[in-house]
């Protein structure tokens, strides 16, 4: 439990965890909330992790476990949703059509990945947004790394379907 | 030829792997050679295609950075308060039955015997007033390690980094910091202590600190005894235990004895703020005021701490007889 080695898993790691749980919590406090949760949860518990741990890995664990807690509760879900349609609005400044036309896109993807079943969207966002490997992303989600894989492959099929439904089907990826 | 459907249906799903670059080179071979016969499967792969470079420019969008600055802010008050609070302990066995060990980033905070039991309930951790206790790690075993080293008689000190914040007040830390001054293989009496800490009529206000020392065996309130040379008292009961613990150091107690005391007749003496120690019978003893002694199992011990012998009765020349 040295101070100076968790101080730097906290500035290697905090940013990006608190981003994965704005997009699968939503821009509210409670994203917020739950990146303290995870980072205090994971400081009660560091002086007990193997020396070869996958530090990135488990702080994802951490925080995947506390969103789908948070999840459990209905209401909260649904208040949860419309914040992520809120901040991706909010993002949005002037931009040349080209990239408006791609950051519509994007936006579309953004709130049809809202839609997805619970795990879908967590395995998706831990793949297609942080990169994690799918053993980790297993090990967050509580199944084998092949039934992650089939999760961000089904939330994929889903996504192309929503797209199909708004007429973007084949748009070149922007540059 | 053009691929039968069931082919389109087999391919289906290295197609998408294909797509997003998660193929292996064999199956996004394969998927290359049936794209460029089927038209809606390539369509198919360049759609999942063009949609992983949309998510790849998500990944890119930068979030605002006063934000983060924020809730990174906000995480380290919050953090500074847990690492306040945390205690982070594991139990394990001994010679003298369970101790719990437990440490704070400043060092170790608690050295326990458990006498009820062998998890948290039975320790006073759980019941300190502002402390969260967790189970700890690896690093504890280097405490348990030295601690079983003391107990075989391999090690005299512990070079830990202590945490007093157990102590329930400054009198007690000061009695305890005078405490871990008492050498290895020595004894001093309560009254000893109270006017080491400046308060020569405060012996059973040092007896009470002692008594909740948080830090037994490393900071040795086992050293500490009557005047009369009885042990008197260990951790509440426990008077077997510091019986062991002395003897640990080579301290010569009473066996059998119901009321167990040192043999104060088989140990070098050093009258307070001497640098030499004496045989029990040395002359120069009597001329002096009586004052609280401290008392060495042997020369060895006494000259381990930095005392010389007695230039008037000689304890180089004439040791005491065991």
């Amino acid at each position: 439990m040295s101070q100076g080695a968790f101080d730097t898993v906290v500035s290697a790691h905090h940013e990006e965890i608190f981003r994965y749980l704005r997009r699968v919590i939503g821009a509210g406090g409670d994203a917020e909330d739950l990146s303290q949760e995870t980072f205090l949860r994971a400081y009660r518990a560091f002086g007990a992790l193997p020396l070869d741990a996958n530090v990135r890995a488990w702080l994802f664990s951490i925080a995947t476990n506390l969103a789908k807690n948070y999840y459990r509760s209905e209401t909260r879900r649904r208040r949860a949703y419309g914040e992520v349609r809120a901040t991706m609005r909010e993002g949005a400044g002037p931009a040349p059509e080209a990239e408006l036309i791609s950051r519509e896109t994007g936006a579309l993807v953004e709130e049809i990945v809202q839609r997805l079943p619970l795990k879908q969207r967590l395995a998706f966002t831990q793949r297609k947004i942080h990169g994690l490997e799918y053993d980790a992303i297993g090990q967050s989600l509580g199944c084998s790394a092949e039934s992650a894989r089939a999760h961000v492959f089904q939330a994929l099929r889903k996504i192309r379907q929503g797209l199909d439904g708004h007429g973007r089907v084949s748009e070149e990826p922007p540059r | 030829m053009i691929d039968t459907p069931t082919a389109c249906a087999r391919i289906a799903e290295d197609l998408l792997a294909a797509a997003i670059g998660e193929a292996s080179p064999t199956a996004a071979q394969r998927v290359e050679h049936h794209v460029a016969r089927c038209g809606s499967c390539r369509r198919e792969f360049d759609g999942f295609r063009a949609l992983d470079g949309t998510v790849a420019a998500l990944r890119r969008e930068p979030l605002p950075s006063e934000q983060v600055a924020h809730a990174r802010e906000r995480l380290e008050t919050r953090l500074a308060d847990l690492r306040r609070r945390l205690l982070a302990y594991r139990i394990f066995p001994s010679a003298l039955g369970h101790i719990l060990i437990a440490r704070s980033e400043l060092g170790i905070a608690l050295v326990e015997y458990l006498d009820r039991g062998t998890s948290l309930q039975s320790s006073r951790l759980g019941r300190e007033p502002g402390v969260e206790a967790v189970e700890g790690g690896p690093e504890l075993e280097t405490a348990y390690r030295d601690l079983l080293e003391y107990l075989a008689g391999r090690r005299r000190r512990f070079e830990w980094p202590l945490d007093l914040r157990l102590a329930r007040s400054d009198f007690q830390r000061s009695v305890l910091h005078a405490t871990s001054a008492i050498p290895y293989g020595a004894v001093t009496s309560y009254a000893g202590l109270a006017q080491d800490v400046g308060k020569a009529s405060a012996s059973r206000a040092v007896a009470q600190a002692l008594r909740w020392n948080p830090l037994p065996i490393v900071i040795p309130c086992h050293r500490v005894i009557g005047t009369s040379g009885a042990l008197t008292g260990y951790a509440g009961s426990k008077l077997g235990l510091k019986q062991r613990l002395l003897s640990v150091e080579g301290i010569p107690t009473t066996v059998g004895a119901i009321s167990p005391s040192i043999r104060s007749e088989a140990m070098y003496v050093l009258y307070p703020g001497d640098r030499e120690y004496c045989v029990p019978t040395c002359s120069s003893l009597g001329t002096r005021q009586p004052a609280p002694l401290t008392r060495f199992a042997s020369r060895e011990h006494a000259e381990a701490a930095g005392f010389m012998p007695c230039t008037a009765c000689r304890p180089d020349l004439h040791p005491i007889s065991q």
